[in-house]
Parts: C-alpha cells; structure tokens; sequence
C-alpha cells in the first residue's frame, strides 16, 4: 500500500520536477533540495518498513534498501527525461541529498559521547585497544591489499576500500585523500555492515571469536561498525562495549595509519 | 506551557537538568566551526577530517569537564540515532559511479567479503595476544565488570 502511494506521489513530484530541471539546467532553481531530501525520506522510510514486517530479515536492512531504491528511482526517472543516471543525480537529487549529509559532521562528533560513557574500560585497557587496533589494522591491510591486487582491483578502487575499516563519515574523506572514490568507500561500508549482520554469528562460531570477549567486541566493531556492535552486544555486555569503543577508536586509528599505508605501497 | 515545565521538573529534582537543546545544538556548532580551522593546519600527507577533529576535541571536553553529559547527551544521541539514514544519501551517491561497479562490481563484492572476514578475525586474535601478554606477562587483572 504504501508503494502505491509512493507511485502516486512520484508522478506528481516527476511532472513538477520535470520544470524544476529545466530550471536547474539554466542555474535557476534553488527550491528542488526539496527532491532530494524527500526521495531520502521515502526510501528509507520503505527500508524501514521492510524490515519490520520482514522480522528484520538481514538483506532488508533500511540503509541498504534505501541505497539500492535510491538508485533505482533516480535510474528510471532519469530515462524517463531522457538523461544519464549521473547527471539526473547531480541535478536533481545532490541539493538535497547534501543537505542530509551535512548533518553527518555533528553525528560523527557525537560519537564521543558513548566512548565518554565507557570512559572506565577506556582508562584501564586503553594500551592494549590501541595496540590490538593498530598492529591489526596493519596486518589487514596487507592482506586486503593483496587480495585486491590478486582479483585485479584497479588502484582508485583499491584505494576505496582501504579506509572501510573507520566508520563512513571518516573513511570518505580519507579514501578522497589517497585517490579513491568516496562513493565506493560509502557503498563498501555498508557492505561490511550487512555481511556481519548476516555472516556475524556463523563467523564467531567457526573462528572461536568468542574466546577472548575483548577481542570479539573490537573484532566486530571494527568489521561491522554498529551493526557489529549490535551482534557484540547479543554476546554480552563486554562484547558491546568494547565494539561501541571499537567504532570510536578504530577510526583515528585509521586516520593515522591508512594515508602512511598508501604512500607505503605506493598508492600515491 | 510554562506551569507543565514547572510541574515536570518538580518531579525529578534530584537528577540534574538537561540543557535545552538550541544551547546543546550550540555547543556541537562551536565544536564543529573550531575543528574546522583546526583541520586544514594538518599537511595534506596526513589528512584528519574535521568532525575526527570535532570527535576528539567533544570527548576531551567530556574527560576534563568542561562540558557535562547533561550538556550534550541529548541531541547528540538523537544523532546518533539517526546515523543509518544520515547515511542515504552516501548510498545513493553511487549512482555517479555505476560505471565502476558495472566494471569491478562483482569482484569489489568479493573483495569486501573477504576483507569483512579479515578484519573480524586478525582483530580479535591480535587483541586476544595482547590480552594474553597481560595476564600472563605482566599478570595484569583482565577482569571487567558487566
């Protein structure tokens, strides 16, 4: 039902759009940020409703469906006015599209306040975090990087997926820095997120993760960003904090060490 | 309005009051327009983000409290609780690069497979080295309180 409506709606918003890109191909319109952040909302939206009435089934996650729904609508309305998938985004959708983003600058400083809640483990085992983070980081790395090479990544891609150990409003920025292409890093962020949230469990059986509590919580933060940290948190409460403080830690850990790595392996 | 706020705030003396959140709000605006002088100051060799800067600088902030939970806490996990949608538009930003993924998408997957895997588990057995190094090196007290 309520795709229906969407369709609906998406028939008048596209006659009104419709005007809106003639306006913006002539530099002026200013209203259509309008578009962008309704299309956000709808989607999102749909992902979020998915996923309830799909008993959070793992590939329903909301971001991914509205990711892949995002596109498909703006794919589609773009043959329908006769442009490029690329340009009909840059037009219509990015004025409002960034007006959304911006809002992940205070959410990414937000972050410090749950590393500030667990300020006691942070205090007591604040050495061998950064130590385990940093000598662990390095180490895949590596193997990444090999592994890229192997399946014949090219270098702007390989450069993508470096940072996707920090969370994404940090690894987009630096995947820029070092000649990657930020909507990659984006897309294998939330990748990262939806493998654990459907491999997570299976994988903490098969390697013993579980052994070492510390080190499942740092492994799972670090591999799956907050969806990890939800799985950390169903192993206990040592797990999840430590992979909230993982989140937090892994990524000016990655700030430091994936630009020296780059240079390193010559990236740049 | 006003007698309902006095009302609710009758009701829980003890707990200290939030700040109203234009001034949290505020106090995130001043920490993210310092940290974006701050940013570009470090060389393009070694770039930190401004809302890394913005992360830094908040929990320092908390740890010598200058600023208190209670002054924050409120948007900033309202924020936080946003993040999955904040990140939309990230998502969609891929559709200015299907030419990428309509030449590498398959073998990027794989890669991120892979790279997933590798991360969770060299992760957790380099901690649980680091783990064992202290207890059994320096017998040091691994325990933690739930």
């Amino acid at each position: 039902m309520i795709s229906l409506n969407v369709a609906a709606e998406m028939a008048v918003w596209g006659k009104w759009l419709g005007d809106g890109l003639s306006k913006t191909a002539t530099g002026a319109s200013a209203g259509n940020a309008v578009f962008g952040i309704f299309l956000t909302l709808v989607v999102f939206l749909i992902g979020q409703w998915l996923f309830k009435i799909s008993n959070g089934f793992f590939i329903f996650q909301p971001l991914f469906v509205g990711m892949v729904l995002g596109i498909f609508i703006l794919f589609l309305l773009a043959k329908a006015f006769g442009t490029d998938t690329a340009t009909f985004y840059k037009s219509a959708y990015l004025p409002g599209g960034n007006i959304i983003f911006w809002f992940l600058n205070p959410a990414t400083i937000a972050f410090a306040i749950p590393l500030y809640r667990r300020n006691d483990i942070v205090k007591r085992f604040w050495l061998e975090i950064v130590l385990s983070l940093v000598v662990g980081l390095v180490i895949s790395l590596f193997i990444i990087y090999e592994a890229g090479k192997l399946f014949g990544l090219s270098k702007g891609t390989l450069a993508s997926l470096l940072p996707t150990g920090a969370t994404t409003a940090i690894a987009m920025p630096i995947a820029a820095a070092i000649g990657g292409n930020p909507a990659i890093t984006a897309m294998v962020c939330i990748l990262n997120a939806v493998i654990i949230y459907a491999l997570g469990d299976w994988l903490v059986k098969v390697f013993r993760i579980n052994n070492d509590p510390i080190g499942a919580g740092l492994g799972l933060g670090t591999a799956g960003k907050t969806v990890g940290s939800a799985k950390a948190l169903q192993l206990g409460s040592i797990q999840g904090s430590m992979a909230s403080i993982a989140v937090v830690v892994i990524s000016i850990v990655v700030d430091l060490v994936v630009p020296q790595f780059a240079s390193l392996v010559g990236l740049r | 309005m006003a007698a309902n706020k006095k009302v609710s705030s009758a009701e829980a003396p003890e707990k200290e009051q939030a700040s109203p959140i234009l001034i949290q709000m505020g106090i995130f605006a001043a920490i993210l327009f310092v940290s974006s002088l701050i940013s570009p100051l470090f060389p393009a060799s070694f770039p930190v983000p401004t809302p890394v800067v913005g992360l830094i600088l908040l929990y320092v902030l908390l740890a010598t409290h200058i600023v208190k939970l209670r002054n924050v806490e409120k948007f900033g996990d309202f924020l936080i609780s946003l993040i999955a949608f904040l990140f939309v538009p990230s998502g969609i930003q891929l559709a200015a690069s299907l030419k990428v993924l309509q030449a590498e998408g398959v073998k990027i997957i794989i890669v991120v497979i892979i790279a997933t895997i590798v991360m969770l588990v060299v992760i957790a057995y380099t901690t649980a080295g680091f783990i064992w190094i202290r207890k059994h090196v320096f017998h040091g007290n691994t325990d933690i309180d739930q």
